[in-house]
């Protein structure tokens, strides 16, 4: 069981920071100047995110199965790619609102000053949209744990699928079951107290948004769809 | 097998999809306001076994709960179909973030409107029902309208205890005919063609509703 909980931590570990590199990548995208890159960014994230996650695994497990054997990857990295495509499409529009909430009057005070898009992005929005972030991606990681269960569907040895076999050798599912529970529980909510201590000490995102601050504190660990 | 009959094969998954949708749905909304309403309740005892509740339903991924729910329970003889099982285990997770929602929604409504409810003689359910309520509406339907929408995509999770929902349907398929690229293509389109729309209209729903309140 220890083994098979590493298993999950390293899938949770890699397809996080590949969702969080990806969602800052789409959400930049999603607001840049061209229109056409803007549209790309925009589909992407409405068909990743109209797509059960389970949908997707199963598509890329079978679909780049093939392939995958060929360049020697296994089960658990086409269970990242998927993991990945489908939490970075919902990371990345909490990431966007984040770039957004940076004032427009910041914008235009880099734009009188000369600055390209590029350089404005880079000095002025993004350092400030960091820490606000940073709640909401500890969130985006909750789910990923916790979706990271799923990938015992598409034979990935981690925690869920070491409980299944376990279940099928002792006939005892309810305690098993129970079990894998709290270990979930275990990684997950010391990741809610971070993050809800992190939420607490930096202004969050929600602050700069007018309209949502008044419906109280909605920075839960979920994707809204 | 020609494109039409697998896509209205696999369409025919729909009505259960939208069985456990709905059934998952009623059950988290209920269990969502009870949640949220006792964690507003000053009665004493009440705060710590809700909190933990809460904390439990949301750090259990759904695979795991839909797993205690099936096959767990009917090891100890309490038999719960597919249907009921997929039904009870996406409700309760779904529960958890719906509490949130209330709370929030409710939280919109300002303390002073309640005291005032109270001291011209309304009692504290006559209040919930007349003055919070009606007012915490507007905020917390979109969001319980887009939480349907999470549930019509976690229902694939049913498929894994045998609900013969779209995705049970397309793996079914692609085991007699072996075409598996396009069937879970075909899955995946059906997925986008009714959640895209869907989400559009619950955010145009919502501006709308915003607009109104705000005026």
């Amino acid at each position: 069981m220890a083994g098979a909980l590493v298993v999950t931590l390293i899938l949770s570990a890699v397809t996080a920071i590949l969702s969080v590199l990806l969602a800052t990548f789409i959400a930049i995208a999603a607001i840049f100047p061209n229109r056409v890159v803007r549209f790309c960014a925009r589909s992407y994230v409405d068909i990743f995110r109209s797509i059960p996650l389970l949908v997707l695994l199963i598509f890329v497990y079978y679909v780049l199965g093939t392939w995958a054997k060929d360049v020697g990857l296994n089960s658990f990295w086409l269970a990242v790619i998927a993991l990945t495509l489908n939490e970075a499409a919902y990371l990345s529009e909490t990431y966007r609102g984040g770039l957004l909430a940076i004032s427009q009057a910041q914008r235009d005070a880099g734009m009188s000053l000369g600055l390209p898009w590029h350089a404005i992005m880079r000095h002025i929005v993004i350092p400030q949209a960091v820490l606000p972030a940073t709640p909401s991606t500890l969130n985006a990681v909750i789910g990923i744990v916790k979706d990271s269960s799923l990938a015992s569907l598409i034979t990935v040895g981690e925690v869920t699928l070491i409980a299944n076999n376990i279940v099928y050798a002792t006939f005892k599912p309810l305690q098993v079951y129970l079990a894998l529970g709290v270990v979930y529980a275990a990684v997950v909510i010391p990741l809610t107290v971070v993050s809800h201590a992190i939420e607490r000490r930096v202004p969050s995102a929600h602050d700069f948004l007018g309209e949502l601050s008044q419906s109280g504190p909605m920075t839960i660990a979920r994707k809204s769809p | 097998m020609t494109v039409e009959t697998t896509v209205s094969y696999l369409l025919g998954g729909l009505v259960l999809t939208l069985q456990v949708a709905a059934g998952a749905w009623a059950v988290a909304v209920v269990f969502g306001l009870i949640l949220a309403l006792g964690r507003e309740t000053k009665a004493p005892g009440t705060r710590w076994p809700i909190l933990v509740t809460v904390t439990a339903m949301r750090s259990a991924p759904q695979l795991v709960v839909l797993y205690i729910f099936y096959f767990g329970l009917s090891s100890v003889g309490i038999n719960l179909s597919p249907l009921v099982a997929a039904v009870l285990a996406l409700g309760i997770t779904e529960a958890a973030y719906d509490s949130e929602y209330f709370r929030a929604g409710l939280l919109t409504v300002p303390q002073a409107q309640r005291d005032a409810a109270q001291s011209i003689g309304l009692s504290q359910f006559a209040t919930f029902r007349l003055i919070t309520l009606p007012q915490a509406i507007p905020y917390v339907f979109p969001p319980l309208l887009n939480s349907f929408v999470g549930l019509l995509k976690a229902a694939t999770l049913a498929s894994a205890v045998g609900v013969d929902e779209i995705l049970y349907r397309g793996q079914n398929l692609f085991q007699i005919t072996g075409q598996v690229n396009e069937i879970v293509l075909i899955v995946m389109a059906i997925y986008v063609i009714f959640t895209i729309p869907l989400t559009k209209a619950i955010a145009i729903y919502e501006r709308h509703l915003r607009a109104r309140v705000m005026a």
